[in-house]
């Protein structure tokens, strides 16, 4: 099948446990496989000086044009630097609802164990690129689409969509590959 | 009820599409105005819930677009949106009637935090509304009259539909008896003898809706202090009718689709499978159909739902029951507040079916209940019914035609200095016509 694998762009050097955990989850949220592809490392493009940070909707951008020759469904950028949105302060991430690219940062879901950690940025990326299939927040407590406000909301609910959630993926699903 | 309509009005493309796309992913249903006067436009077909407005923009500021909403509609949630160093003007804005400012850039979870606190006090508001309605409801007029055509069609059709025990979508506008025809198919059908359940899915609060239909076991939530039956469990055996089905929300269509695939259902909280022992008639006003297109509603429920369908027709295709439907509405109005009322005049009568009637039965039994209150005589004359006169207690729907032809025709008159043949060659209307509404809606020319 064409167009059936979910690409993982790790932006600079991402510690390469948990580019494979997010594969892992990936794979086992969506059913897809994953492949790692390096779409660029440089980001200073998307950098404001003033604020000291990443312009994420700048860098979804790039991601979308530089992967648009590979035959992948969706990529997720990861990076471990701090993005935000004009609008805002800071975003975990972001993603384009519907479209083909999400990014996750890790720069604010580093603290505690490494287990912790490893849990908690699967959790994210797997929302993350939930957006991508459409899915909004959800307000079912366990759910992973629900929205995070802090590191203790995301250890909080669960690693998996519910019921709703699911139902509207398979939907998507179904638009996708019919 | 659908999800909530945000309107953002900024006059920066970057702020306003950041925002937008942040809230869009948190669910919302949000549309964008680049300045204070496309705002003003916007507002003019759409009811939002909160409306978050830049205090600085050119032209209009946000200041002003504040003001002028908030005499037309006090209710709505107005946020202001600043930059550091203007929070005086935040400040003022409040006392104008803003719910709250943010200072952008705004950190997330300040925005979630705040628009969960408005959309919590306005389904609480909505809670009220509904409880309160829900009283008012039950006293509605209650058997289907009718002997035109259209509606000796649709008694056959219910004869035919009722013992066939099948899920059925009655589709037509406000006020045309779908709950009436839901009833009739109920009582023709083997299962008479179970209850008759109604629910108004556009007049429930989506939070209370799961808990209405399905129940709660003891501790589910906070407030589930005993165990509670919902209306699934209600109509055991009996006709579960879901008015405005194209109402409700995308997770409660999820749900229905489960009890009607799966045959049973849940308490909240509870896992002990209830059995789904009714039979669904739904009913909608809305063009189901498009609603499916734009994917709002789910086309698998719509295909459950559809097994059979039943227009019902509006008043103006069966003009000819009118009469008949007048006489009794009166009869029984007059009866229950012992006014010796017992004709109607020939004009009234006139006027009755050379109207429209966008509301339907529903309007022309308002418009007699009315009637029946101010009349003097034994008889209803033409000035005794609120299509007609001007200081009319009437439905909102009819209100807000009234108030918008009334509108209308004060701008084209205004606008041709009171030129009564210019005005009706604009309204493409004759100048007896256009007398009588100026005199109907008590119009005066402004010096
Ligand atoms: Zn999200
Ligand atoms: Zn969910």
């Amino acid at each position: 099948m064409q167009n059936s694998i979910i690409a993982v762009s790790p932006i600079g050097d991402i510690d390469q446990n948990i580019i494979e955990s997010i594969r892992e989850a990936i794979s086992s949220a969506y059913g897809f496989g994953t492949v790692v592809l390096n779409a660029f490392d440089d980001i200073t493009f998307a950098h404001n000086h003033t604020r000291e940070q990443y312009h994420s909707t700048a860098i979804l951008e790039k991601l979308e044009e530089s992967i648009a020759a590979e035959n992948v469904l969706k990529v997720i950028a990861i990076t471990d630097k701090d993005l935000f949105i004009p609008i805002l302060t800071y975003v975990f991430g972001e993603a384009q609802l519907g479209g083909k690219a999400c990014i996750l940062s890790l720069h604010r879901l580093m603290e505690g164990d490494r287990p912790a950690i490893i849990c908690r940025v699967t959790k994210e990326a797997v929302h993350e690129l939930g957006h991508t299939f459409s899915l909004r927040h959800c307000k079912e407590k366990q759910c992973v689409m629900g929205y995070s406000r802090g590191t203790q909301d995301v250890d909080r609910k669960g690693s998996k969509m519910c019921r709703y959630c699911t139902v509207l993926l398979n939907d998507e699903l179904k638009k996708i590959l019919f | 009820m659908s999800g909530t309509k945000i309107l953002i009005v900024d006059d920066e493309l970057i702020m306003r599409e950041s925002l937008a796309g942040w809230l869009e992913r948190d669910g919302h249903e949000v549309h964008k105005a680049a300045s204070g006067e496309d705002a003003l436009e916007m507002i003019k077909d759409t009811r939002y819930d909160i409306l978050l407005v830049d205090i600085k923009m050119e032209g209009m500021s946000g200041l002003e677009v504040l003001e002028i909403i908030k005499e037309d509609d006090p209710d709505i949630a107005i946020v202001m949106i600043t930059a550091y160093g203007s929070i005086s003007t935040a400040i003022e804005a409040i006392k104008n009637g803003a719910r709250e400012y943010l200072l952008k850039p705004f950190d997330p979870n300040e925005l979630g935090v705040l628009i969960e606190k408005i959309l919590r006090s306005q389904a609480q508001e909505q809670e009220n509304l509904y409880l309160r309605e829900e009283v008012k409801e039950r006293t509605r007029f209650e058997s289907m009259i009718g002997q035109s055509r259209p509606m000796q069609e649709i008694f056959h059709l219910i004869e035919d539909v009722a013992p066939t025990g099948s899920t059925t979508l009655i589709t037509g506008e406000t006020g045309t008896g779908k709950g009436l025809a839901a009833k009739a198919i109920h009582s023709q059908s083997d299962r008479c003898f179970g209850p008759f359940v109604s629910v108004n899915c556009g007049a429930i609060p989506e939070h209370l809706m799961e808990s209405e239909l399905f129940g709660y076991q003891k501790g589910a939530f906070t407030d589930a202090k005993e165990n509670k039956k919902g209306r699934l469990e209600l109509v055991h055996t009996g006709t579960l009718f879901l008015d405005e089905i194209g109402e409700i929300s995308m997770r409660m269509q999820i749900d229905l689709l489960k009890v009607l695939e799966d045959k049973v259902f849940y308490r909240v909280g509870g896992t002990q499978p209830i059995e789904a022992d009714f039979r669904v008639i739904a009913a909608t006003n809305k063009d189901i159909l498009e609603e499916v297109k734009k994917g709002v509603f789910r086309e698998d429920l719509y295909y459950r739902l559809n097994v059979i369908s039943l227009q019902m027709p509006t008043l103006r295709e069966r003009k000819e029951d009118i009469p008949l439907l007048a006489e009794l509405f009166l009869k029984r109005f007059a009866n229950e507040i012992n006014k010796p009322i017992d004709r109607i005049d020939r004009d009234a009568m006139d006027e009755m079916m050379l109207y429209e009637w966008p509301g339907n039965i529903r309007e022309l039994e308002n418009a007699i209940e009315r009637a029946v209150v101010v009349c003097k005589t034994q008889k209803i004359m033409p000035q005794d019914l609120p299509i007609f006169s001007s200081d009319a207690v009437c439905t909102p729907l009819d209100m807000s035609l009234r108030e918008m032809e009334k509108n209308h025709i004060n701008e084209v008159l205004e606008a041709n200095d009171w030129n009564i043949s210019k005005t009706a060659g604009v309204l493409g209307i004759d100048r007896s016509t256009l007398y009588k509404k100026i005199k109907l809606f008590d119009l005066e020319k402004t010096d």
